[in-house]
């Protein structure tokens, strides 16, 4: 076997060598391989956009605020193992194995990931049945986190929670293992096809039937009999909620009502209550939505809460502190008359009451709505909108005694996790009032909170208003410009770091700088995923660069979105350095162990030499190094096009070039593909190349006669093409190729004398859009190439490019803004590309570099003479 | 749906029953020539007497593994393109796998449509590494 192996492999090394791939011969073999090309890009984009989902995700649970267990760690690790092999996989498809050593670097990679894995796979496993009282926060592998929650709640801080009791994930796995379910149902979920909706029907079925139609093991089910036995004695009256409490989904799967939840279960149905929720892992649309999240079926795993229910005479909710206003730190609490979801979901207006954290917690405001209806249990279970007596409507719902003891409860709650609370509470028919919930207050977007937007500081100007929280905090510092890499060199101490562009390379200054502000880029960005690593505060917020001049005292509000001019005092005073309550818990500790193999970011210069497949230490080093290579190979598409002689579509334009037109699917409409005519402008759907077309045709520089020619200027545009006669010209023939796609564009041209080469993506994930832009070669001397050159880098930098140049080239690059604005790159190119013709004629002196390149951006196409030198 | 007529046959290789007659259906139904097999022993006879061109192939199987399967297809013929399908959620065998040269490694469940491109690609590398041999030769 070991024979046979090698000579495959040698066989496979030799094919690959041979570059077979990129050889193709005939015009549909080209085709369709541009078109496999691009889908692995595409794939791998997305790949891309999931691993970095992944690790903000993972850099959240990192600072041990919210509850998470084992489950989680496997899912998430598994999630970014399987992306990054995904871009490992494409790239080296793309370009025929060229950077096989990816394979090594994430092989080792994953070996470290599993050997912390399996350690703590090991430990002990719990009982299946657990009563609150027995129940604390560490328990929440096994319990699910709203169970140990409750529990710990309950148990530490001796604060009321409904009596209940918790089946474990070990009830979850015994039921599973005493019939023998597993197996088949792993394998079940494995003939699906995701998009085939009667096989996920039936499957689901078949699955839910089985699920439902084994019996509990006994012991299970004498345990849960038990457990109610030891709460209500023999009343057999109690009514019980049961619901599933997330433990290895994310929590978003559980509050987005994935799992069925059971009201109102009497005692003597429990057991089959227990299935029921149980099975609903299987339902169609559980299914379904597992596999679009990525959530593995191995590591499935279900706590069940099963609390006694509540006739709530009163509930609402409770924030410890504002949301997004840090200086504001008084207790807010909501409620409403009956059941809960009326409190948050906007059917009534609550009254609000707002408590001081002083040591008596004075009221400090109490407002009283109009509560005309609300939400109760029906006598036979169910709930449903009932009218509010009229004497009660506009009466408060809590007394002074209670709002300051549950006031209290937000307090305590908020000492012990260590950082702001929201909870959800309940007053029982009895008086008691109930915590019935508590996580960690996370309000992300302030403007869809449904909370008020908090009202500015006042005397101190507000530059930025409405910025994107891409890392929570509160920095102050002397803006600094950040325009170049040169420029992160001297940057000083304590300095707000103030650029056009996230990027991942400012991690070099992020122990020194007090907080990042850019004017564009992604909350699930590489930077923004640092800028959280390393704590800075950071937002995203368009039109900056005016608003700020560089020297400029001032303070982000990265929990507000604002920017202030001035060291905003009260916001620095109200920074706290909040801990977090996971961290030291075993399952943090792995964690934290398992993301040194996965969120640190070493390869931040793609120039620097350990820019390498080796130098991969972390998934996000694979991800970025397979990123920026995968836009190298879809820019040497065009490369191909050059080869590609016998078959395209040819484009009906006024231009001063022919372009053929390859399309990748969905880049033409179909009447351009089932006629054999010229393909007209308005049957071009690719956005990208639409926009450059606008550019291209625009009446300003489409108008242009060609350039009087200064004398000078000619004869050496002449002598240089007499001395390397077509050395440019042979690249692409006379032809320019745009091969599209609806979101694509590689767009390889030949103007004038020059080549260019734009390869760019234009859709609504800002994080997958791009543009690259090559410009090269040309007749003209080397003085005035270089002039040229340098007018064409000065022209993209105004416009918003990272540009560097080599000799004569320019390389301009943009990423993650918004489609417009991609849009309106691409228009400002296709002015460049014509604008640039005969570019040369115009460089006689040093001067007419600055010249040109201002005319340009200020919209002056139309240059007759260079100025004289100075 | 994509109705056009394809000229070459795919081979599915599924224990599963029901996996591998829904996908032969839905390739069936988009125009491919759809062989099947049950077991990795029957997909190597399959391959001796009438071989396809693209070869669809789950991981796990009784009997012959995924893995032992694409090295006897190999070894008869090199050039056949192997897609491999598994339900397994690590990633150490897709890195072996892709290094040994499958054509690619597809995690299920997948996208019908997604397989069917996948099959396309494979079929067009094949050609084009055929293309090259041949020259080679001459």
């Amino acid at each position: 076997m070991a024979t046979i192996l090698g000579n495959l492999k040698q066989l496979f090394k030799e094919l690959r060598d041979r570059n077979v791939a990129d050889q193709p011969g005939n015009p549909s073999e080209m085709s369709a391989l541009f078109r496999f090309r691009y889908t692995l890009f595409k794939e791998l984009l997305a790949a891309n956009s999931e691993l970095l989902s992944v690790l903000s995700d993972m850099d959240e649970k990192l600072k041990g605020e919210t509850v998470f267990g084992l489950s989680y760690i496997t899912n998430q690790v598994n999630k970014s193992l399987r992306s990054a092999f995904q871009m490992v996989k494409n790239l080296n498809v793309m370009s025929s194995g060229k950077h096989r050593d990816l394979y090594a670097a994430l092989e080792q990679i994953n070996d470290r990931i599993k050997a912390i894995i399996e350690e703590r796979k090991a430990e002990h496993a719990p009982r299946a049945v657990m009563s609150y009282e027995h129940i604390l926060l560490k328990d929440a592998d096994w319990a699910g986190g709203k169970n140990a929650n409750l529990g710990e709640i309950s148990n530490r801080l001796h604060i009321p929670v409904p009596e209940g009791f918790a089946i474990t994930t070990k009830g979850f796995h015994d039921f599973f293992e005493y019939n023998d379910l597993k197996e088949a149902i792993i394998k079940q979920k494995n003939l699906l096809y995701v998009n085939e909706f009667d096989l996920l029907n039936n499957l689901s079925a078949e699955t839910l039937a089985l699920v439902r139609s084994k019996p509990l093991p006994p012991e299970l089910a004498e345990d849960i009999l038990a457990a109610c036995a030891g709460l209500w004695g023999d009343d057999q009256s109690v009514l019980v909620a049961m619901r599933s409490s997330a433990v290895g989904e994310d929590g978003d799967i559980s509050y987005a009502g994935q799992y069925l939840t059971l009201l109102g279960v009497t005692r003597s149905a429990i057991c089959e209550a227990y299935k029921s929720i149980i099975s609903s892992l299987f339902s169609a649309r559980s299914i379904a939505y597992r596999s679009s999240k990525g959530v593995y079926d191995e590591d499935l795993a279900m706590a069940v809460a099963c609390l006694k229910m509540v006739d709530s005479r009163v509930s609402g909710v409770l924030y410890t502190r504002h949301p997004y206003d840090i200086t504001n730190e008084h207790i807010l609490i909501n409620a409403v008359w009956g059941l809960g979801p009326y409190a948050v979901d906007g059917v009534v207006t609550p009254d609000a009451y707002t408590v001081t954290k002083d040591a008596g917690l004075t009221l400090q405001e109490k407002i009283v709505a109009t509560k005309p209806v609300q939400l109760a249990l029906h006598a036979g279970g169910g709930v449903g909108e009932q009218p509010v007596a009229e004497d009660m409507q506009n009466i408060p719902c809590l007394n002074d005694d209670q709002i300051r003891l549950l006031a209290g409860y937000g307090a305590a709650l908020e000492r012990h996790y260590k950082c702001p609370q929201d909870v959800e509470w309940a007053l029982a028919p009895d008086g008691q009032l109930l915590i019935l919930q508590s996580r960690p207050l996370k309000i992300q977007n302030p403007a869809h909170s449904g909370l008020p937007k908090a009202v500015p500081l006042k005397g101190y100007p507000l530059i930025v208003d409405n910025g994107e929280i891409a890392s929570q905090g509160v920095g102050t510092g002397v803006a600094v410009h950040v325009r170049s890499m040169e420029d992160l060199a001297d940057f000083p101490e304590g300095g707000v770091l103030i650029a056009r562009h996230s990027s991942p390379e400012y991690v070099m200054v992020m122990r020194r700088c007090s907080a990042i502000v850019v004017e564009a880029g992604s909350v699930s960005g590489h930077m923004a995923a640092l800028a959280r690593e390393f704590n800075v505060p950071t937002l995203i917020c368009a039109h900056l660069l005016d608003r700020i001049p560089p020297g400029m005292e001032v303070t982000v509000d990265a929990y507000s979105g604002r920017v202030y001019a001035g060291t905003v005092i009260e916001l620095l005073a109200a920074v706290r350095k909040e801990e977090a309550h996971m961290k030291g818990t075993p399952v943090h500790d792995q964690l934290q162990r398992i993301a040194k193999h996965v969120t640190p970011l070493n390869l931040v210069n793609p120039d620097a030499p350990e820019f390498t497949p080796l130098g991969c230490a972390t998934l996000h080093d694979l991800a970025r190094y397979c990123h920026e290579y995968s836009y190298k190979e879809m820019f040497q598409i065009s490369d191909l096009a050059s080869k590609f002689h016998g078959w395209s579509l040819k484009l009906d334009a006024a231009l001063p070039m022919d372009i053929h037109l390859i399309d990748l699917g969905s880049g033409l409409k179909e009447s351009a593909m089932t006629k054999w005519h010229a393909v007209k402008i308005d049957e071009i759907v690719s956005a990208p190349f639409q926009f450059l077309l606008q550019g291209m045709l625009s009446k300003e520089v489409h108008g242009l006669e060609p350039r009087p020619v200064n004398f000078s200027g000619l004869l050496s545009v002449i002598r240089e093409q007499t001395l390397t006669p077509g050395h440019i010209g042979d690249r692409f023939g006379d032809r320019s190729y745009a091969i599209i796609a609806d979101k694509y564009l590689n767009f390889s041209s030949r103007v004038g004398y020059h080549y260019s080469v734009i390869d760019a993506y234009c859709g609504n994930t800002i994080s997958k859009n791009y543009i690259t832009f090559t410009f090269k070669g040309g007749a003209a001397d080397d003085i005035r190439k270089n002039r040229r050159v340098r007018a064409i880098a000065r022209i993209l930098d105004q416009e918003g490019f990272r540009v560097g140049v080599k000799g004569d080239k320019v390389d301009a690059r943009l990423q993650k803004y918004p489609k417009s604005y991609i849009e309106s790159r691409m228009d400002i190119l296709g002015r460049l590309l014509i604008f640039t013709r005969q570019l040369d004629m115009l460089m006689t002196t040093e001067h007419s570099v600055e010249w040109v390149a201002d005319n340009f951006v200020a919209g002056n196409y139309k240059l007759t003479a260079p100025p004289a030198e100075a | 749906m994509d109705k056009k007529q394809r000229e070459f046959k795919v081979l599915l290789v599924d224990d599963e029953d029901i996996f591998r007659e829904a996908t032969a259906r839905q390739l069936s139904v988009r125009g491919f020539i759809v062989l099947t097999a049950e077991s990795g022993e029957a997909a190597v006879e399959s391959i001796k007497t009438d071989p396809p061109e693209v070869v669809v192939l789950d991981q796990q199987m009784p009997g012959m593994h995924g893995s032992d399967t694409f090295i006897a297809i190999k070894a008869i013929d090199p050039l056949i393109e192997v897609i491999m399908l598994t339900g397994n959620t690590s990633v150490d065998n897709a890195i072996e796998m892709m290094q040994m040269g499958t054509f690619d490694y597809l995690m299920k469940p997948i996208n019908i449509d997604e397989l069917l491109y996948k099959i396309e690609d494979a079929y067009t590398r094949k050609k084009l590494n055929e293309k090259q041999q041949r020259e080679a030769k001459q």
